[in-house]
């Protein structure tokens, strides 16, 4: 086990520099600088510019420090907002949309099981069609969509609850639901086909035979089979939704760090662009990371320290 | 035996969203305290975080929109938009329109600091140093050594800016600019309080450190989410002063800005530009000018544009009139010349009426003078022609516009290409583009600062034209003291550039927004950041 950890932790900062690296040069390489303004035209300004964030350097220079900055984590200051760091924009940003994501995520996992799993049991019933229709519109309504409807009816139409902001517990509730049925549904679909296959095996149907009872049947043993595919598209799924999502922080106006990933890119802060692409890959890889133990704690028949022929 | 189970699952769903909805209804009434009678507040928008409240280093509306209202410069546009005494209680001019000696009045930071001269200096020179990098820095340039200071070059001795004692600052200027107490209204010119900033490099970043001088003094800012604003009782003119706190939002998403004000969340809001239309007659509905204009570019280097009349049959063929009633549709004001509404002239004139049109859509002329050309070059068949804009749905409105308007009137085939905006700027300053979208917004309420940009070799020129007499008059003009002469050579100017038409205007800009019946005296300049100084709300 400890083996296999050291051995992913080393592919883990092997991935995060291959990353690093082609995000570096992909950057540099598409035209227009973070400096390209359509006012700041005089080219001695420009030069002091661009000297005060060393963007006067050779690449390769610029390519060194930037190694530098990531194994310190530190990325210098943004060239957009000159006021912050690129720390600095991820610490405030990052726990706002890391107390979202995870809020949403909670909910997600929770009723997208729910509704599966009845689904699954009420097999082709009214309740499976209900849930899977829930599903369905969930995976087809874009989410920010979903957002702006929410706003206008719960907001604009019947004034419960505040359009937008970030300023307590009852402005989560809309970009809680608008985030969390997307994933939801999925899980759901999921859910309910993982499980139906699960509950056709000898095992559940020896279970049953041995008097157990449903609770235990379906918790213990159906369950904890059904989960596999879910835990293998959640680290992916919290990696994306933890780290903030663009549109629904833009239309919900929560201050999280899901813009810079956008906004870093269409400005060309090529700070920013750094610092936020290595957080969120450190993340995802992460997660995976996360994902590969849980299978293993999931599935004994998964070993971790196995070599791939002999897994599974 | 699933039953109870179906039973025992509904149950736990019903229970974990009671326990959300309970949760979170606890805090729902902590946001406003609006129902208070005394206290009047004002709930602006500022769609995102302002960059920065440092003066010298933010050149953008989103920053200097809040920070115009927590400072004050030595003058400060009126409702008339004309500059007007503020820090400065006197304003001296020499004969020749070079000295300017501004007598400071008695005014407090909002630490309770006196503002003295040297406040000013400090403040100037920082955005003059290289290593400050400002993007506003031009601006200063008609100061005598202010551009060598800023490149770097010589010491700031020798830039005209002295304070000979706390109450006195002296700026000498280059040459008389006319312009100037309306360039120096511009928040990069604001002073800095000296003692604050050395103690605190950082003053301007958070509510604690900020020291203004304005008619409001920061008291909260939470990043990235929202800033209080409240009344400054050591402003010099607090009793103008009415409203006694501004809370601003940071919601970028116009929709949702729009469904805020709608539920009573804001006061102000943008137009969503879906809803312009609808909104159109509406009672709330203000719409402002803002000096700018919205143009087209020709390369007179890449044919056809070389040719001076095919360029005239181009700028003939455009309906400016069409585009804003049924394209853009925001209630802008069509352009037939380069220079926006909002400057008067020495006679109490508007420049553009002065003026007049001097480009209007005329299918015949504009078949004629296309026909003419091609005869000129001798080219049978026109070269190809792409129009190039920077990818968004209102730039393509636009451009699939004019695309038909050119097939209709003089049956040229234009290829549309879209470019990620980042691109398009750094390739249309490298004169890469044939026939492509522009736009322009004043710095500083001169027509002179619209129309230098066409001055031969000017960074802003980007379409290779080059006119001798045109660029007389702009040179003659910086250095006219006799006000009417300048305002003449102006305009002078614009109709050489209209005639030999690197350039079409298509249309002027403007501010439009949504504002509750109870709100009043919000001042927005054609040219200049949003004034709350005056402000109220019944």
């Amino acid at each position: 086990m400890i083996k296999y950890i050291i051995k992913r932790f080393f592919m883990m900062i092997a991935t995060i520099f291959v990353i690093a690296t082609l995000t570096f040069f992909l950057m540099h390489s598409i035209p227009g600088s973070p400096l390209e303004s359509d006012r700041t035209t005089n080219p001695q300004i420009q030069a002091n510019l661009e000297k005060f964030y060393h963007l006067d350097d050779p690449l390769p220079i610029q390519y060194v420090n930037y190694l530098k900055s990531i194994v310190t984590f530190d990325f210098g200051p943004s060239i957009k907002k000159p006021n912050d760091s690129v720390n600095s924009l991820i610490e405030r940003g990052f726990p706002i949309s890391f107390e979202l994501g995870m809020v949403s995520i909670l909910v997600a996992v929770i009723s997208g099981l729910i509704l599966g799993t009845l689904a699954a049991l009420k097999h082709n019933g009214i309740i499976d069609y209900l849930a899977m229709t829930i599903a369905v519109v969930g995976i087809s309504i874009p989410n920010f969509i979903l957002a702006t409807l929410l706003i206008q009816v719960f907001a604009g139409s019947l004034g419960w609850l505040p359009a937008a902001t970030w300023s307590g517990p009852s402005y989560m509730i809309l970009p809680t639901l608008a985030l969390a049925t997307g994933p939801m549904a999925i899980i759901a679909r999921l859910t309910r086909s993982s499980m139906l296959e699960v509950l056709t095996q000898d095992y559940i149907k020896m279970a049953k035979a041995k008097g157990l009872k449903p609770f235990r049947v379906i918790f213990r043993h159906a369950m904890r089979n059904a989960l596999m595919p879910i835990v293998t598209i959640m680290g992916t799924m919290l990696a994306g939704i933890l780290t903030g999502t663009f549109i629904i922080e833009r239309v919900f106006a929560i201050p999280g760090m899901g813009k810079y990933f956008v906004e870093s890119i269409s400005n060309r802060d090529y700070p920013v662009i750094m610092g936020t692409t290595v957080f969120y890959s450190a993340f995802l890889v992460f997660m995976l990371f996360l994902v590969d133990i849980v299978y293993g704690l999931l599935d004994p028949r998964i070993k971790l320290h196995n070599k791939e022929g002999e897994s599974s | 035996m699933k039953k109870w189970l179906v039973m025992l699952l509904t149950v736990a769903l019903f229970m974990v969203m009671a326990a959300c909805t309970a949760n979170k209804d606890a805090g729902k009434d902590s946001g406003g305290d609006k129902g208070k009678a005394v206290e009047k507040v004002l709930y602006l928008n500022n769609g995102v975080e302002p960059n920065s409240f440092d003066p010298s280093v933010a050149f953008d509306a989103v920053s200097w929109n809040p920070l115009n209202n927590l400072m004050e410069g030595l003058v400060r546009l009126n409702d008339k938009n004309e500059p007007t005494e503020a820090i400065a209680e006197k304003i001296d001019i020499s004969e020749d329109g070079k000295e300017y000696t501004f007598t400071l009045r008695d005014a407090n930071w909002s630490n309770g600091d006196k503002v003295t001269a040297n406040d000013f200096v400090y403040g100037w020179k920082h955005m003059l140093e290289a290593k400050t990098a400002s993007p506003a820095a031009f601006l200063a340039y008609e100061i005598v050594g202010a551009e060598d200071f800023n490149m770097g070059k010589g010491k700031f001795e020798a830039v005209g800016i002295k304070a000979p004692n706390d109450q006195t600052l002296k700026v000498t200027l280059k040459a008389p600019t006319e312009a100037f107490l309306n360039i120096i209204t511009n928040p990069s010119f604001f002073p800095v309080n000296e003692k604050n900033a050395k103690t605190n490099p950082k003053w301007f970043a958070e509510a604690d450190t900020f020291v203004g001088n304005g008619p409001f003094k920061l008291t909260a800012w939470e990043h990235d989410a929202k800033m209080t604003f409240e009344k400054n009782d050591q402003y010099w003119d607090k009793d103008v002063v009415k409203l006694s706190k501004v809370e601003w939002a940071m919601v970028n998403d116009t929709n949702t800005e729009y469904q805020m004000y709608k539920s009573g969340e804001l006061d102000v809001s943008s137009v969503p530009s879906e809803m312009a239309e609808q909104l159109k007659d509406d009672k709330e509905l203000s719409n402002m000018d803002q000096a700018g204009v919205m143009f087209f570019r020709f390369n007179t280097d890449k044919e056809p544009f070389t040719n001076e009349k095919v360029r005239q049959a181009f700028a003939m063929s455009i309906d400016q009139q069409q585009i804003v009633d049924y394209v853009t549709k925001t209630g802008q004001k069509a352009a037939h010349g380069f220079v926006s509404y909002g400057f008067v002239g020495p006679d109490g004139k508007e420049f553009r009426e002065e003026v007049g049109d001097l480009i209007t859509p005329d299918t015949a002329k504009a078949k004629a003078l296309l026909a003419a050309g091609m005869k000129e070059e001798g080219w049978t068949t026109l070269p190809k022609i792409t129009l190039t804009y920077g990818t968004s749905p209102d730039n393509q409105k636009i451009a699939v516009a004019v695309q038909d308007q050119l097939k209709k009137a003089i049956d040229v085939d234009v290829k549309l290409q879209n470019v990620e905006p980042m691109v398009f700027m750094a390739e249309s300053k490298e004169n890469k583009y044939q026939f492509f979208r522009s736009s322009f917004l004043n710095d500083y309420a001169d027509p002179v600062n619209a129309l230098e940009s066409f001055i031969t070799d000017s960074s802003m020129n980007r379409t290779n034209w080059s006119n001798k007499e045109f660029d007389k008059l702009i040179a003659g003009s910086k250095n006219e003291s006799d006000a009417a002469k300048r305002w003449t050579m102006l305009q002078d100017a614009e109709k050489i550039l209209i005639e030999e038409a690197p350039i079409v205007p298509v249309h002027f800009y403007n501010q439009l927004s949504l504002q509750k019946p109870n709100i009043k005296s919000i001042v927005r300049h054609p040219v200049g950041y949003m004034d709350l100084k005056w402000a109220d709300k019944e």
